[in-house]
């Protein structure tokens, strides 16, 4: 009986699961400065709601352009920086973000409030983060997680604020160290690490080893959580040491506890960009995969239907019976019990099947 | 010693069909792979030459230079021709299957102005290009209709007597038809039988992908509407029973019933059909090209009948 298709059995099924990483790397320059136009940063994206800031990797108005981040900043309601007079900017605004934020890479307490960032993961008590810079990657960047161990935010520490970029003469870095091995679970977003920060350019930090605690990192959230202290010295409540001094944010030499009291969240962001040196990680994509086990055995498919194989009726590759048939293999089909094509895959080159040979295509079917 | 090379491993990366995708899509369970086919659309077997003068080692060497394109996704336009298996390695011969129009059957025949077999969709068409012409097609009325298209099956070779009848592991007895179902529907052949004419009824198909291709079976001796399109066809050494010149198998028999939309709608004619209106007569016609496609499933072996859907302006 002569046949066109082959079952599969259960034995020539089998699903695997892959990651897939990526290198992601986003430099400063990207995030501010590169497309300057007069005063309007054309890949800046501010909102009327003036809730966060989206950042680009293109003029967004350009249908090339594709949004990398956005930024974001708040602060806890009991922050020192909380209150009521005029020179309060955006408060409410400042506190439903960071209520909206630790809500839901947070959650809530026993009794049913919201937590607050903890700096360590420990929920049951130590420093909170009552004062942060939100930094929410796109899913385009993340996939499905930001890979543990891989992520890097550099940030220039320079007191003195210049545009020229002095503001990089120092820096520091904040990573998630060793977090492949060391992370927390009691998210309900997901898994996160502690950043940790540590100089990469001259000795600005307080505990200057490795081990100073400066931000939370979620994983499958792909968020960011940096405390305001990274731009803080030790006798403004901060990180870095008092030698280095606490950052002038702008060009009015404000610190970044008063450019969250007076000015706008847009504001705050702009500050933080121009402070962003360098952000890179590795993404993660799950693949699953379905392998399939195509076995053609010696005695199997070695006739063609294809209309050259034939003239009047007689096989072209053969002078007499005795010769042996021979096929080339250039494309492998996938089909349903009721002969529906479903998936196809093709070789590089076509495969000789003879008598005298046997072969095991493998075709994986991503997801 | 040296290493060997293992760097062939033959992984393929596969990618999902359009219907592939609508089945996954509808998570009903209906996306499952039950089984595979090979095959080998790209590859000219005219290139092997056996009397290449290195030796049989480069009988095959064009062939294998052969570049294959990437997959197409549409599940229509790729696995044209398929490998098969015979566990017989001694086969000179392998069945085709040639349109038949005037051997052994009656009312076959193309229209001869268009080598084509001709659908009239409505009533004014029929009546106009006359039911009873060569080629053309009742398809407005299926019991109305005479005329047929016929294939026939076997070894087309007068190297084989044709007064034996084909190997059985070769014999056809179940073909496969696809065509455009916005364009019509396969009924079976209307012929005449001792109690009068019969057939007309029109097919089930199986299932209608994506692009609104329509699949039918056809198995000898299955009842229902799938029945009456399969017999065999007598082995004997008379040249005008077949249009096969060797070894006889089965003969597949149906006609077309036109689509509801092209009887009443100008809608596809202008859409799909001819840029211009032919002629016929004194009569204009708006006309759609289409192929219906025939395959054996036992053998593979697949041939491709244009026809053209006419509608009289």
């Amino acid at each position: 009986m002569a046949t066109t298709y082959k079952s599969l059995s259960t034995n020539d099924i089998v699903t695997t699961k892959t990651l897939l990483h990526e290198a992601i790397p986003i430099t400063g320059t990207i995030v501010s400065g590169t497309y300057v136009s007069g005063t309007t940063e054309r890949n800046i994206k501010n909102y009327t709601h003036g809730m966060f800031q989206s950042v680009y990797d293109y003029p967004y108005l350009s249908s090339s352009a594709n949004h990398i981040f956005d930024i974001a900043v708040g602060f806890h309601a009991t922050s020192s920086l909380s209150g009521t007079s005029v020179n309060h900017v955006q408060v409410s605004k400042k506190i439903n973000m960071y209520n909206q934020m630790a809500q839901v890479l947070m959650g809530y307490d026993e009794s049913g409030s919201v937590r607050r960032f903890d700096e360590d993961g420990d929920l049951t008590g130590g420093t909170k983060m009552n004062e942060v810079v939100f930094l929410n990657f796109a899913r385009l960047l993340t996939k499905d997680e930001i890979k543990k161990g891989s992520f890097q935010l550099d940030l220039g520490t320079s007191a003195s604020f210049d545009q020229s970029n002095g503001v990089f003469a120092e820096r520091i870095r904040l990573a998630d160290t060793n977090a492949q091995n060391d992370y927390r679970v009691n998210s309900p977003a997901g898994d996160y690490a502690v950043l940790y920060a540590d100089s990469t350019a001259g000795t600005n930090l307080t505990t200057d080893d490795g081990t100073q605690k400066a931000g939370l990192l979620f994983y499958q959230a792909g968020i960011a959580v940096v405390t305001a202290s990274v731009f803080l010295d030790a006798a403004d409540g901060g990180i870095l040491s008092n030698s280095a001094g606490t950052c002038e944010m702008n060009a009015g030499a404000e610190a970044i506890t008063d450019l969250f009291v007076s000015g706008a969240i847009s504001a705050s962001c702009d500050a933080l960009r121009q402070r962003l040196y360098n952000v890179q990680f590795n993404n993660t994509t799950e693949l699953n995969s379905t392998v399939y086990f195509c076995r053609a055995h010696h005695n199997e498919f070695n006739y063609s239907t294809n209309p050259t194989y034939l003239s009047s009726s007689k096989l072209v590759v053969k002078n007499n019976a005795s010769d042996t048939p021979v096929s080339y293999i250039t494309t492998v089909g996938l089909y349903s019990a009721d002969n529906e094509l479903l998936a196809v895959a093709k070789m590089s080159e076509p495969l000789k099947k003879d008598p005298s040979n046997e072969l095991t295509l493998r075709v994986r079917l991503d997801y | 010693m040296g290493f060997l090379d293992n760097s062939g491993d033959i992984i393929l990366d596969a990618v999902l069909t359009d219907t592939g995708r609508k089945r996954l899509a509808r998570g009903d369970g209906s996306f499952n792979v039950a089984k595979f086919a090979l095959g080998d659309e790209e590859v000219n077997y005219g290139l092997y030459n056996k009397s290449h003068s290195s030796g049989s080692a480069y009988y095959d060497l064009e062939i294998l230079q052969t570049p294959v394109l990437e997959a197409f996704t549409n599940n229509t336009s790729t696995m044209k021709s398929k490998l098969i298996t015979i566990s017989r390695t001694n086969l000179l011969y392998l069945p085709v299957i040639k349109l038949n129009e005037d051997k052994g059957v009656a009312a076959g025949k193309r229209y001869s102005a268009y080598n084509m077999h001709v659908v009239a969709v409505d009533l004014d068409t029929i009546n106009a290009l006359g039911s009873n012409t060569d080629g053309v097609i009742n398809g407005y009325s299926t019991e109305s209709n005479v005329t047929n298209i016929y294939f026939d099956q076997g070894l087309d070779t007068s190297d084989l007597t044709s007064t034996l009848s084909i190997d059985p592991d070769l014999k056809e007895t179940q073909y496969i038809v696809q065509m455009d179902h916005r364009l019509g529907m396969i009924a079976s052949p209307r012929v005449m039988a001792d109690f009068g004419v019969v057939g007309g009824n029109i097919a089930n198909f199986s299932f209608l992908d994506d692009d609104n291709i329509a699949t039918y079976y056809f198995t000898m001796g299955s009842g229902g509407n799938n029945s009456g399109f399969i017999s065999d066809i007598i082995a004997s050494d008379n040249s005008n029973d077949s249009s096969i010149a060797g070894r006889r198998g089965t003969r597949l028999g149906l006609t077309i019933k036109a689509s509801d939309n092209l009887e009443n709608s100008t809608f596809l004619f202008d859409q799909i059909g001819l840029s211009s209106n032919l002629t016929i007569g004194s009569n204009n016609y708006q006309a759609i090209d289409t192929v219906i496609r025939v395959m054996g499933a036992t053998t593979g072996y697949s041939i491709e009948v244009p026809i053209r859907y006419l509608k009289k302006v």
